[in-house]
């Protein structure tokens, strides 16, 4: 089992550094793959080839393959923390409970007047994940809340309600923000990797660090948590302490995606279920890296077929996810055995 | 090995106290079987014994240690149960099912030395489970998931086994096995083994010692024996339409049946 999960954590990371290569090769202008590789290690270059490639194409493969590997974690958690196969931070409307979060936040400072406006810009960084992060953390007890009473189907389908809500109180939001003069944030209702700008990467990437680190230290007692709450118990874990170890792994996973790229559907849901094929197990520690790495894959994907040079740049990324995606919940929901007990 | 100490067992809502005043010990090796009828709190007896809920009054000691005051990483090492509870572990595997019982003793990565692995093969190896170790424990039948949870419980080396009714499901040679498993399990390994049961029959011929439930909130204990002849199972289940005879050790119907 250790071999097949270095194995395949070997070839998923060679097929991401291609196609990370590959992304960064073409766009509106095509960049011949020496350049590419001359402007990335410094080497022999010109200015225009680096500014693209450092400038534009780099920051959105980094934020596509962070956010990626942060949404598959986060799936790999939450599937396990609701014994659910179909959970994850989109579904369950952790994403959109983020968006709300953000969007009060800002249509509160917007009517608060223009210097909360400005300090809000200011603290961009910080203050959107913030303002994401309590929105991710009450969507989240929310669904934990109600996970106890109903099956997985249900919490599925509410899951997705609650987010068609948030999202329409998003928008509703945004409108009067925008009316008081609130405009910090925009065009990031729609998901995208490329709104990303570098500076950003920091604060993108430093609590999904932290949020894998106890990802990580939580694998162990939730792989108990898989036998049920009183055999975990009976195995020595404490399952309340568990269980926000586990929420606040997934809050900072989530939270900084919904901050700076939006509600990226699908992936999170899907990366586990490639991890555990590949992985031949249900164990959580060999499941995170693979699921970070598919969910990285998946994500720069979608990306780069989005930003292929087509004539005009009419897709965009949900699309895509939705293309692949959906199809294989319906699969999931026809054929997993644990789906099957629900009905 | 095993002492209960003026223990009352219950809940601190409306179902208020289940049992109380019970004063018992099992030393290594002991083979009990607790019979009662439904809701006669023989699961609520089990629990607080585990250290999965805890007591209203009184206490459980194993080997001299509260287990209500023992760290659970502690406890885990020392105490495994088996339930009728049903869990679904999506793309859990059987052989996955049975490593967990190690996680009490192994680092915080959860792997697996050879001390685990070594106590995996042998539970594997009494239950019989190997056929199956590759499954999805999704897929196996009721009685192969008794057998892979009672291999989970074994793989746990614990000091005292405590199983709640789990050979409900499984067909009488399926129960006799178990129940003959887990007494040899008792015998070899000197471990406590709590079960319980509604399988009359078998707990009476199997058990060492047996702790009878009455439903009322009272309790009679002694050899299967001694129970049978001093009428206390009669009382216990016996209704009116059927009744427990001492000389046969069955029950028997006293009304015709049409």
């Amino acid at each position: 089992m250790a071999a097949r999960v270095s194995t395949s954590g070997a070839a998923l990371l060679a097929s991401l550094g291609a196609l990370s290569l590959l992304t960064l090769t073409y766009g509106q202008i095509a960049l011949p793959l020496a350049d590419t590789v001359g402007a990335l290690t410094g080497t022999q270059s010109s200015d225009l080839a680096r500014q693209i490639v450092l400038e534009i194409r780099l920051p959105r493969v980094a934020a596509a393959i962070i956010a990626g590997a942060a949404l598959g974690m986060a799936g790999v958690l939450m599937q396990a923390l609701f014994r659910n196969p179909v959970a994850d931070a989109w579904s369950l409307g952790l994403l959109a409970g983020g968006q709300l979060g953000v969007a009060l936040t800002v249509t509160a400072a917007a009517f608060a007047g223009p210097a909360a406006v400005s300090f809000l810009t200011f603290f961009e960084g910080p203050s959107i994940t913030l303002a994401a992060a309590a929105g991710v953390a009450i969507a989240a007890l929310a669904m934990l809340a109600l996970g106890r009473r109903v099956g997985a189907i249900t919490l599925l389908v509410i899951g997705l309600m609650l987010g068609f809500t948030s999202q329409g109180l998003t928008s509703v939001l945004l409108h009067f923000a925008a009316r008081a003069g609130g405009r910090v944030y925009g065009g990031w209702r729609d998901a995208s990797f490329a709104g990303v700008a570098p500076s950003a990467l920091a604060w993108l990437s430093l609590p999904i660090l932290i949020g894998a680190c106890v990802a990580v230290a939580t694998a162990k007692p939730l792989s108990s948590l898989l036998l049920g709450e009183t055999y975990a118990r009976s195995l020595g874990v404490k399952v309340t302490s568990l269980r926000y170890a586990v929420l606040a792994a997934t809050v900072l996973l989530v939270a900084p995606v919904v901050a700076f790229c939006g509600p990226v559907s699908f992936v999170g849901l899907i990366a586990p279920h490639f991890a555990r094929a590949l992985a031949g197990t249900a164990r959580i520690l060999p499941l995170l890296p693979l699921a970070a790495l598919g969910g990285a894959l998946l994500a720069l994907a979608g990306d780069a077929i989005v930003h292929a040079p087509w004539e005009q740049h009419f897709l965009h990324l949900n699309a895509i996810l939705a293309i692949v995606g959906a199809p294989v919940v319906i699969l999931i929901l026809i054929f997993s055995p644990a789906v099957r007990q629900w009905r | 090995m095993l002492d209960l100490r003026s223990l009352a067992v219950g809940y601190r809502n409306t179902r208020g106290t289940v049992l109380s005043g019970i004063d018992l010990a099992a030393e290594p090796g002991d083979f009990i079987c607790i019979l009662g009828r439904n809701g006669s709190g023989k699961s609520t007896l089990m629990r607080t014994i585990a250290g999965l809920q805890t007591s209203l009054d009184g206490v459980v000691l194993l080997d001299g240690e509260g287990v209500a005051s023992m760290r659970p990483a502690t406890r885990a090492r020392r105490i495994a149960v088996v339930l009728t509870e049903r869990q679904f572990n999506p793309g859990l595997r059987v052989e996955d099912v049975i490593a967990l019982a190690r996680q009490p003793f192994t680092s915080w990565r959860g792997g697996l030395t050879d001390d685990d692995r070594a106590a995996i093969a042998d539970a594997v190896a009494v239950t019989g489970v190997e056929p199956f170790l590759r499954r999805f424990f999704t897929d196996v039948s009721d009685g192969e998931r008794q057998r892979v949870m009672i291999a989970r419980a074994v793989a746990q080396t614990p000091r005292l086994l405590v199983l709640d009714e789990i050979t409900a499901f499984l067909d009488l040679p399926s129960r006799m096995e178990i129940m003959a498993l887990l007494r040899s399990q008792a015998k070899q390994k000197g471990q406590v083994v709590l079960l319980s049961s509604h399988d009359l029959d078998l707990s009476l011929q199997l058990a060492d010692s047996v702790w009878l439930l009455d439903g009322d909130g009272g309790f009679s204990v002694g050899t299967p024996e001694a129970l049978s002849e001093s009428g206390s199972i009669g009382r216990a289940f016996d209704t009116e339409a059927i009744r427990f005879s001492p000389s046969q050790g069955r029950f028997e119907i006293t009304r015709s049946v049409p």
